[in-house]
């Protein structure tokens, strides 16, 4: 199994920064990912059809109990949370919205924190509220790595800003930055 | 706040010895997740829940329903409402009677969408609909039909895509409001299910973890959506039996668009995409 994990939160204004970083990777990534990010209501489907054309690895909206593998995308569905558990599963809950917000970026990431340690991964994106501010900070506090996207390139800052009040980050990063460091990780 | 394992196993004890309640195979992580908030909402240390929890039935009865979580929207998943609509239901059209058993109901927007879909496809009269659900509160909100309407604008939407568009035919829309079937009364902020759906459908409680069919009779359907995701493979495996039990030959299961069925009992059904046939 893989040595180490990423897992991507993002909001408004990280769709486009998602597919650039997906289509640059290349087809034998190794590391799983995880993608925690809010959709519009009224847009929960078409998204995956929409992130697959670009990437040129596999990315499933997983079943609840899957088990995870080297070199897939995990993506969240709409409408659940999705958690990253011990012994390397992933569960879904229907439980009530955590601001405002299912998918929860932040009960993704404190799951995958816990299970993943300094293993783990953490990413924040271009975003409109602070969900993932709680996130990334379990994830630096687990002994992983905490990454947000440079606000100044971001369509919305709130997000990322929040993300780097909460926690001391390890990076702040461009998009082309991100790509290059989940490649070194490969 | 991590709740320990130690925790969850003297909890689980604690509820058992004191009700009927068993959360013995409940997905360890789902129920540690439960009991975390409860300590946040209720301001008690593990120590002080387990004490409360042996003293009050009614705090303990408070807490099960806590712990079971109650998400349920109007026409969840509209796609696979289109497969009820254009895939499952066509096949029973023949049939003289439809008994449906709605397994862990909820608050009862579930039994209130196949209602609605029934009626549109003249199949209503026919159908006699059951529902369960360990959550009394829950059920008396299914009995009243009485919805929340600010927060839940997305159960029109939901209606519109279902009812009114046909997923096959773009260029048709169908011309049914969604207020054929839902009283808006905005003074009150409700969303009311009118008569029509009411008169059918027949609410008991149930836990699904110790009994196996409180109705009495066998199924055509069964909807059994985001409820097993909460229950260890092994739980699971016991419940898709006993669905298995008192399905008809030929008969349908519908699980939530995101879970599966594992293990060895899924050599006794035959998957058809969205939905699960009784060999």
């Amino acid at each position: 199994m893989a040595q180490k994990y990423v897992i991507i939160g993002g909001s408004a204004g990280s769709f486009q920064v998602v597919t650039q970083i997906l289509s640059a990777l290349p087809a034998n990534y190794d590391l799983p990912i995880f993608l925690c990010l809010h959709r519009l209501k009224h847009i929960r489907t078409g998204f995956i059809e929409a992130l697959s054309i670009k990437s040129m690895l596999p990315i499933v909206e997983p079943d609840d109990k899957e088990h995870i593998r080297s070199g897939t995308i995990y993506l969240a569905p709409a409408n659940y949370h999705m958690y990253i558990e011990l012994g390397n599963t992933i569960a879904l809950s229907t439980e009530p919205s955590i601001n405002h917000s299912r998918p929860s970026i932040d009960l993704s990431f404190i799951s995958a924190s816990y299970s993943y340690k300094e293993k783990l991964i953490g990413i924040i994106l271009s975003g409109a509220n602070k969900d993932g501010a709680q996130g990334l900070k379990a994830v630096k506090e687990s002994g992983g790595i905490a990454v947000v996207q440079s606000p100044d390139e971001c369509q919305v800052k709130t997000m990322t800003m929040a993300a780097i009040k909460a926690t001391q980050v390890d990076h702040i990063l461009n998009t082309q930055q991100i790509i290059d460091f989940l490649k070194k990780l490969n | 706040m991590q709740v320990e394992k130690d925790d969850i196993l003297r909890i689980i004890d604690t509820i058992k010895k004191a009700s009927s309640y068993d959360f013995t195979d409940y997905s360890e992580k789902s129920f540690a997740r439960r009991i975390e908030k409860i300590l946040i909402d209720t301001k008690l240390d593990i120590e002080g829940l387990i004490k409360q929890l042996k003293s009050s039935k009614e705090f303990l009865e408070h807490i099960v329903k806590e712990i079971t979580v109650n998400t349920t929207e109007l026409f969840r998943d509209p796609k696979m409402w289109h497969t009820i609509k254009y895939r499952i239901l066509p096949r029973f059209q023949e049939q003289d009677t439809i008994n449906i058993w709605h397994a862990g109901c909820s608050t009862g927007q579930e039994v209130y969408s196949m209602s609605i879909l029934l009626n549109e496809m003249n199949m209503l009269d026919k159908c006699n609909i059951f529902a369960s659900d360990l959550n009394l509160d829950a059920l008396e909100i299914a009995k009243r039909g009485e919805y929340k309407y600010r927060f839940n604008v997305e159960y029109i939407d939901n209606f519109n895509k279902v009812i009114r568009q046909n997923p096959y035919n773009f260029e048709e829309v169908i011309d049914i409001p969604f207020t054929k079937y839902f009283d808006i009364d905005l003074t009150k902020d409700l969303l009311k299910a009118k008569p029509i759906l009411k008169q059918k459908p027949i609410y008991r409680k149930q836990d699904l973890v110790r009994e196996d069919n409180v109705f009495y009779t066998k199924f055509d359907i069964i909807f059994c959506r985001n409820v097993l995701i909460y229950f260890n493979y092994d739980l699971q495996n016991r419940i898709f039996e006993n669905f298995h039990k008192n399905l008809f030959n030929k008969g349908t299961l519908i699980l939530g668009i995101h879970e599966s069925m594992l293990g060895p009992v899924s050599s006794k059904y035959i998957k058809k995409g969205m939905y699960y046939l009784k060999k």
